[in-house]
């Protein structure tokens, strides 16, 4: 395992902070929740940022805090899916698949919503969830695994999760299209 | 930045360094103190930043005390308060979105015949998978134009190929790919292409080696042992089950049983009837004519002949080695002898070369 600064993966992988950043903002907006700042990528920690007012209502809640978490991952399939096949299965060397596939894997490796929004939904979930909330029971455990893989960013587990996103998503798309 | 005083020590302060306490104001060092005050009197402690209303919470303009727009416990600007309630997107972000999305519409649209491809190669996959190798031989050929130095297509294609007896196929892709080159040759899929292409070539190799032992007399039986191992190294090439039947064949006319010879070339000549297998039938029905003098043999064995000779119809090579063949079975019809090729070149045509 290596060490390179957290500045530094930043900025090799911009793109999917500041995707990470407008999803955020996208949400509050939807929700119309008070935006104070925005920052959509720094050299700084955190690299970017969305400080906005905390809603009472669960669901923007949860669509602001898992919303990024959401776009980036489907982002990621979407991009590293028009990729995929020239990279991985047919060896292309094709210039704009590699870089779809920087740009999709550098949104998926920002994917996880930030410990600080995490801990919110987690706070608000289980009250919520013993009245039968969907969304607040379907944040529990998706919370958990989010802040485990969170602190996990120190072993690349961010990067991993681009990487299985990026490549098994699109596996599963071609196999399946590929049966009609 | 406005001055204001600690309630604790009445010292001025700046409102940027000062804290508010269950309603009242503290500067930095009192904070602390009143903090564990109230712990100790069973009050609320919740200690926060000092916010100045006379100035936007925001950009510091000053509003004047009760002035701009309240904002939870924070007052801030007109501008401000437009900004935070709706913010917009940059035009640099509107921009580089529309742009992304053209270049991926281009993308998709310059991807197109790796989509089709990668359709033909999961369609291929999917089918050698389900061991439908013959089936899945189109498209992974279709896979190996577009994409020749792709691995998985490479060895998708071999394997297909090298399953359903198709060796050229399989030596095309695998010599198409790279010269020959495999990076990953500790791949799992490409050791099981491995196997299979050597089984392949020993068995074409020995194969060759039955067919210049089989053109001499006495070797029928090391030759049809031969052409046995082959079968067992590789028993997907096409045929191989009529190829031992010949080989057998010959065992036993060289062992003189003809019974055997005549049940084999039958089963030859019903499985693919061609002139080679006719010939054959031919050949098994005149010896056993010979030996038991049966006028239906020897009609059955003009026959097929006959049959042999009206399917190699167009083929000069086949037909000239009919007509040698011919001349030996009449031979063996009119005699009642049984005597091998290179027996009656010795005897009749003086040949140097033993050649069947």
């Amino acid at each position: 395992m290596f060490f390179i600064p957290g500045q530094v993966i930043a900025l090799l992988t911009f793109p999917g902070v500041i995707v990470h950043e407008s999803a955020h903002l996208f949400f509050c907006k939807l929700f119309k929740l008070k935006v104070f700042n925005v920052c959509f990528f720094r050299f700084g920690n955190p690299a970017g940022f969305v400080i906005h007012e905390q809603s009472e209502n669960f669901t923007a809640q949860f669509f602001v805090s898992m919303g990024p978490f959401v776009i980036n991952t489907l982002l990621c399939v979407v991009f590293c899916t028009a990729a995929f096949l020239p990279v991985w299965e047919l060896n292309v060397n094709d210039p704009l698949a590699y870089f779809f596939y920087w740009l999709g894997l550098s949104i998926g490796m920002h994917s996880f919503p930030s410990t600080t929004d995490l801990s919110h939904l987690w706070k608000a979930a289980p009250a919520l969830a013993k009245k039968g909330n969907v969304l607040a029971i379907l944040s529990l455990p998706l919370s958990g695994v989010l802040v485990v893989l969170n602190y996990g960013r120190v072993v690349w587990a961010d990067l991993g999760y681009g990487i299985a996103v990026g490549v098994l998503g699109p596996i599963a798309i071609f196999r399946a299209f590929a049966r009609f | 930045m406005n001055q204001v005083t600690c309630s604790s020590c009445s010292r001025g302060v700046s409102s940027g360094e000062a804290y508010e306490l269950n309603a009242k104001t503290y500067c930095g060092p009192c904070v602390t103190a009143a903090a564990q005050q109230a712990k100790d009197a069973g009050q609320p402690v919740s200690v926060t930043r000092y916010v100045d209303k006379s100035i936007c919470a925001r950009c510091s303009t000053y509003i004047g005390e009760g002035g701009g727009i309240a904002v939870g416990t924070a007052r801030v600007c007109a501008p401000c308060s437009q900004l935070i309630q709706d913010w917009p997107y940059p035009q640099w972000l509107k921009l580089s979105l529309g742009a992304l999305l053209l270049l991926l519409v281009f993308g998709l649209y310059h991807g197109r015949g790796y989509f089709q491809a990668g359709k033909q190669l999961y369609r291929g996959e999917q089918l050698v998978e389900t061991g439908q190798y013959q089936k899945a031989l189109p498209y992974l050929k279709d896979v190996i134009t577009i994409a020749p130095n792709s691995d998985k297509a490479a060895l998708l294609t071999a394997k297909a190929g090298l399953l359903s007896g198709d060796v050229q196929a399989a030596s095309l892709a695998l010599e198409g790919h790279n010269k020959g080159y495999f990076e990953h040759t500790d791949k799992p899929e490409f050791q099981e292409v491995n196997r299979l292409w050597k089984g392949a070539n020993t068995a074409f190799e020995k194969l060759e080696k039955a067919s210049k032992l089989e053109e001499h007399d006495g070797n029928e039986v090391e030759a049809a042992r031969l052409v046995h191992e082959a079968a067992a190294a590789y028993p997907q090439l096409p045929h191989m089950d009529i190829v031992l039947d010949q080989y057998d064949g010959g065992v036993a006319f060289a062992q003189k049983d003809y019974d055997k010879f005549l049940a084999l070339s039958e089963k030859g000549w019903k499985s693919w009837p061609a002139s080679g297998t006719a010939a054959m039938f031919s050949s098994a029905l005149a010896c056993k004519y010979a030996v038991t003098g049966e006028p239906s043999f020897r009609q059955q064995s003009e026959d097929m002949l006959a049959k042999a000779k009206e399917m190699a119809a167009g083929n000069k090579e086949t037909l000239a080695n009919l007509a040698e063949f011919e001349e030996r079975n009449r031979y063996r019809l009119e005699t009642r002898q049984i005597i091998s090729k290179s027996a009656y070149d010795q005897k009749f045509r003086g040949a140097k070369s033993a050649a069947k």
